[in-house]
């Protein structure tokens, strides 16, 4: 049995405790004739914690019930390893080192609350006393627990049990229960990182060898014919040195009558089988050249096909992730490597892989024949090709890795002289110009240095593997000069034909050296490419998600409790209402959450707890074309698409007319400007095109949201980022916009949410006041300080 | 502006007063010996009574914050509220001089829990596979074993021989000197400098 199976056994015998064993033992006096393992009366969630009172690394746990709450702290184990995200293994969680533990209980009646507290590395948890009789007491914090950010995760579960056991709230089953699959299945091993859960211990790599064979079954013929031609091409090289060789020397020019009688040629005819070993020699050559043209040819054929079938694959996979696979940073980077690994990965198959197999065939063959040719100088030749063999294998991972701080050192400079050039009005502004020479000569000195580096270690390595090459033809030739001139058991044409093949052999030699960091290089390349195919995302239209013909438009929230990272909830509970074409504005200082609820209307994400209702309908049952082609939104980041203007007011809908396009233009007032430009519609905008300003740009997507016409608008800071003049005409063209519309608007200044029928202020994720306009002046709460901020405080001295 | 500072105001809204809320955001106020104590608290925090040379203010709790944590960690120590906004009280512009001893020593005492980082002793072995780097070192907390994400960002150097390593959660590491390292340790180090 393997030493993987064998491990995956013994873990499977053993399921996860919800509460260690231990624990249990040292929490035992607590819990006397109750059941610890009861969540109603017993423990309710049990954590670890990695740090103990002294600010050190040491086991410890949080244990929290209904009505207290347990600490247990170690002492730290000399020589104890510390294990962190991704070296954890379910065997590292097994106690086995003896301890002491102090165990603290705490009340939860005597609590306020107990909050986490983020430090730079960690975290502890606070906890509020409350003690209504001695004021003193009352409200002091006090650390209970410290962890590192590793735990962290966790112990905002205990965080928020503890507010929910304070507010009395209803716990669900699943919140007080870890997730199991945090753990790679077969060694136990935890995930690097859990939205990828992938083992990088356990990944299968021949499974990914084998999928992507698939992609090259449409080209089964090419690929036969590829392998043949290289066959053809290494055999031939193998020929070659022994018509050079041994044929020429040895039967021709030694005039082997017996050896041109098998071939026809009548003997003594010398000239004549000189004549004809020359042509086929020649022929030899000129074969050799087409079969490398036609490898090439049919190559060259193979791999943009594949290559490109490949990012269509990756992209259109792309394009069904949810919005969070792409604001994450991780899977960010995981995107645009993407593209690249396609490549790789192609290159590895028409390149790599044929190669592969034939210089396999090509060392194989041609140590046989060396072997029926004479023994003692194969041994010869063959002996130092494991040391060059060796040399590029030790040596050519370091060559690259010299190579690729070279690329890193170049690309670190090119940056910054990019960044000179954009900053240039800074730098000149503040007459800094000289200490920039001397950032940039700093940058420039490591490239020089590695690029020395390179030279340097590309100068050893040439010369100790031509050396070892060298070595080789040396011993072969010293040899064979013995064998020809003292034991005359060979003569010329051997020793000729054994130094061709020596020749040869370094190249298969060299490429095996680096095939294997290559195959694991597109294996990687391969498995990045898989994972963005297969992932499933978050955000899936229901197999029989509801299509509606026509929507009235209402929108309602209900209970929605909302975060981008689980433990971290942007939205606590927010509930709202707007009725069909009426306006709904969303008050609130940045980072409140209100963006977070124009998201979740979209369904852009999808709520943790509660509903997002269109007509009554649960977003997440209705279909994405109802969903797209009723809800469109103008946000304060205009996006413009390289194209045309025309193209780009009509992103939504492909189908409009010129004449369309144009009212839509007309009614956001864009139709002015785009005209004065030389190109007018037909201007190309976007990344290489025109440059637009603000306030251009805003207009345009508030001609493409016309141009949709959906029943539901969204105004995310629409007017944010342009000037006043400009914004009184957006307002303009914003109020023709929500003519018969549901509309939700997002709006730091107030005057542009003047019309809105109804109003929410969002403070901390939570709806702080609602109501009109009106009532909520009449409140005299957060609203009415922020009108009079607005009006008063900001108010031009002598204007008002 | 938030809206934090209005809550539960049921007064009319005053302008002078805001006024003078913002004034006291753009002002600079250093704590010294001389006008402010520092005292422990009874669940490990620090208070602070400022006297009247400057503001006759009490708090229970403060967080104490490093202006410059990695090249000046005793000067510009800033003073602040605990709460979400964590507002500047005032700042000690040179914890060795501007304060007693025994103060100090609290106020470290806080940094040392915020700016918990174990060195970096000894390196067992680095592997790098498969976009993520597995660290096995020795540190002044005992043995670590972490993994990094292979880029840019996991590795920073904070001056020419300082190294700042942050693993997946973000939990940092720090080498204080990696020139002093022996020739091996250097060598898995390589790919990272």
């Amino acid at each position: 049995m393997s030493k993987k199976n064998k491990k995956r056994e013994a873990l499977s015998g053993k399921p996860k405790e919800r509460i260690p064993s231990y624990v249990k033992d040292l929490l035992k006096s607590y819990f006397e004739g109750i059941d610890m393992d009861d969540p109603e009366k017993g423990i309710l969630i049990c954590t670890e914690t990695d740090m103990n009172g002294s600010m050190e690394f040491s086991k410890g746990h949080i244990a929290l019930c209904r009505d207290r709450l347990f600490v247990l702290e170690s002492e730290p184990v000399p020589g104890e390893v510390h294990f962190f995200k991704g070296r954890e293994t379910l065997s590292s969680k097994v106690q086995t080192v003896k301890r002491e533990w102090t165990v603290k209980e705490y009340s939860l009646a005597d609590m306020k609350e107990v909050k986490i507290e983020r430090t730079v590395g960690g975290g502890f948890l606070v906890l509020v006393h409350k003690n209504p009789d001695d004021e003193e007491a009352d409200g002091t914090a006090e650390v209970i627990a410290s962890f590192s950010n590793h735990r962290i995760g966790q112990t905002t579960r205990v965080e928020r049990l503890c507010e929910k056991i304070a507010a009395k709230e209803e716990i669900k089953e699943d919140e007080s229960e870890e997730k199991e699959e945090e753990f790679c299945p077969i060694c136990g091993m935890m995930y690097p990182d859990e939205d990828r859960k992938i083992c990088p211990r356990c990944m299968n790599k021949k499974s990914i060898l084998f999928r992507t064979l698939g992609y090259l079954k449409p080209y089964r013929m090419q690929i036969v014919l590829l392998m043949l031609c290289i066959l053809v091409y290494s055999g031939l090289n193998i020929i070659w040195p022994y018509l050079n060789g041994v044929v020429l020397y040895e039967k021709v020019l030694a005039k082997n009558d017996s050896f041109l009688a098998s071939f026809g040629i009548p003997g003594g005819k010398y000239v004549l089988a000189l004549g004809i070993l020359v042509l086929t020699m020649l022929g030899t050559k000129i074969l050799l050249q087409l079969f490398g043209i036609l490898q090439g040819v049919i190559a060259a054929k193979i791999v943009p096909d594949l290559v490109k079938t490949l990012k269509t694959d990756v992209f259109s996979s792309m394009g069904k992730l949810s919005i969070s696979f792409f604001t994450s940073k991780q899977t960010g980077s995981l995107m645009t490597r993407v593209m690249s690994d396609a490549e790789e990965v192609t290159g590895f198959f028409i390149d790599g892989l044929p190669y592969f197999l034939v210089n396999i065939f090509t060392i194989v063959a041609m140590s046989i024949v060396m072997f029926l040719l004479n023994p003692i100088l194969a041994v010869a030749a063959l002996v130092f090709m494991p040391i060059a063999f060796l040399i590029s294998w030790k040596m050519l991972p370091r060559l690259w890795h010299r190579y690729g701080r070279r690329h890193r050192a170049t690309r670190s400079l090119n940056s910054k002289v990019h960044d000179n050039l954009q900053g240039a009005r800074v730098v000149k502004a503040f007459g800094q110009e000289e200490s920039e020479v001397g950032r940039f000569d700093k940058s420039n000195e490591k490239v020089r240095s590695a690029d020395m580096a390179v030279l340097n270690y590309d100068n050893k390595f040439s010369a100790l593997y031509s050396m070892a090459e060298n070595f080789a033809s040396l011993t072969v030739y010293v040899i064979g000069a013995f064998l020809i001139l003292k034991a005359h058991s060979i003569n010329l044409g051997i020793l000729i034909t054994f130094t061709g093949y020596v020749s040869q052999l370094t190249g298969p030699m060299d490429f095996m050296s680096f095939f294997f960091r290559w195959y694991t290089n597109c294996m990687n390349s391969a498995q990045r490419m898989f994972e963005i195919i297969d992932a499933i995302p978050e955000i899936q239209e229901k197999p029989d998600a509801i299509k509606l013909d026509h929507i009235d438009g209402t929108v309602e929230m209900k209970h929605v409790t909302f975060g981008y990272e689980k433990h971290k909830p942007v939205l606590k509970d927010v509930s709202l209402k707007v009725k069909s074409g009426e306006m709904l504005g969303i008050v609130g200082r940045s980072g409140a959450g209100k963006t977070t609820i124009v998201n979740l209307i979209s369904r852009l994400y999808d709520p943790q707890e509660g509903q997002v209702l269109l007509d009554g309908y649960d977003v997440r049952d209705l279909s994405f074309e109802t969903l797209r082609g009723y809800v469109a939104m103008v946000s304060q980041e205009t996006y413009m698409f390289m194209g045309t203007v025309a193209e780009n007011i009509a992103y939504a809908r492909k189908d409009a007319t010129r004449e369309e396009i144009i009212r839509a233009a007309v009614l956001a007032s864009a139709h002015d400007f785009i005209c004065r430009m030389p190109d007018g519609y037909d201007t190309m905008i976007g990344s290489s095109g025109r440059e637009l300003s603000g306030g251009e740009r805003q207009r345009i997507s508030i001609a493409r949201a016309i141009l949709a016409n959906p029943k539901i608008l969204i105004l995310d800071e629409a007017t944010a980022a342009v000037d006043t003049e400009t914004e009184q005409a957006i307002q303009q063209s914003i109020n023709l916009l929500i003519k018969g519309r549901t509309t939700i608007s997002i709006a730091h200044r107030l005057s542009t949410l003047r019309d809105a029928n109804s109003l929410i202020v969002i403070d901390e994720g939570k709806v702080a006041e609602e109501g009109t306009h009106e009532e909520l002046i009449a409140k005299k709460g957060v609203y009415y300080k922020l009108k009079e901020l607005q009006t008063k405080a900001l108010a031009l001295k002598g204007i008002e | 502006m938030g809206f934090k500072q209005f809550e539960g105001a049921d007064e009319e809204f005053n302008l002078e007063q805001m006024e003078a809320e913002t004034e006291q955001m753009l002002r600079l106020r250093m704590i010294t010996k001389d006008n402010a104590t520092f005292a422990r608290t009874k669940g490990g925090f620090v208070s602070l009574d400022l006297s009247e040379s400057i503001a006759a203010e009490h708090y229970d709790r403060i967080r104490v914050v490093r202006s410059f944590p990695f090249t000046d960690r005793n000067k510009y120590i800033s003073i602040r509220t605990i709460d979400e906004k964590s507002k500047e009280i005032g700042m000690i512009r040179d914890l060795t001089t501007d304060v007693d001893p025994e103060t100090r020593k609290m106020l470290e005492e806080q940094m040392d829990i915020r700016y918990f980082t174990p060195i970096i002793k000894k390196i067992n072995n680095i592997k790098d596979e498969y976009g993520h780097a597995y660290f096995d070192v020795e540190t002044d907390q005992g043995p670590c074993k972490f993994v990094i994400y292979m880029n840019s960002s996991s590795v920073v150097n904070l001056s020419d021989v300082r190294l700042l390593i942050s693993d997946l959660d973000g939990n940092r590491f720090e080498i204080p000197d990696y020139t002093k390292l022996s020739a091996r340790e250097l060598k898995m180090l390589d790919l990272f400098l």
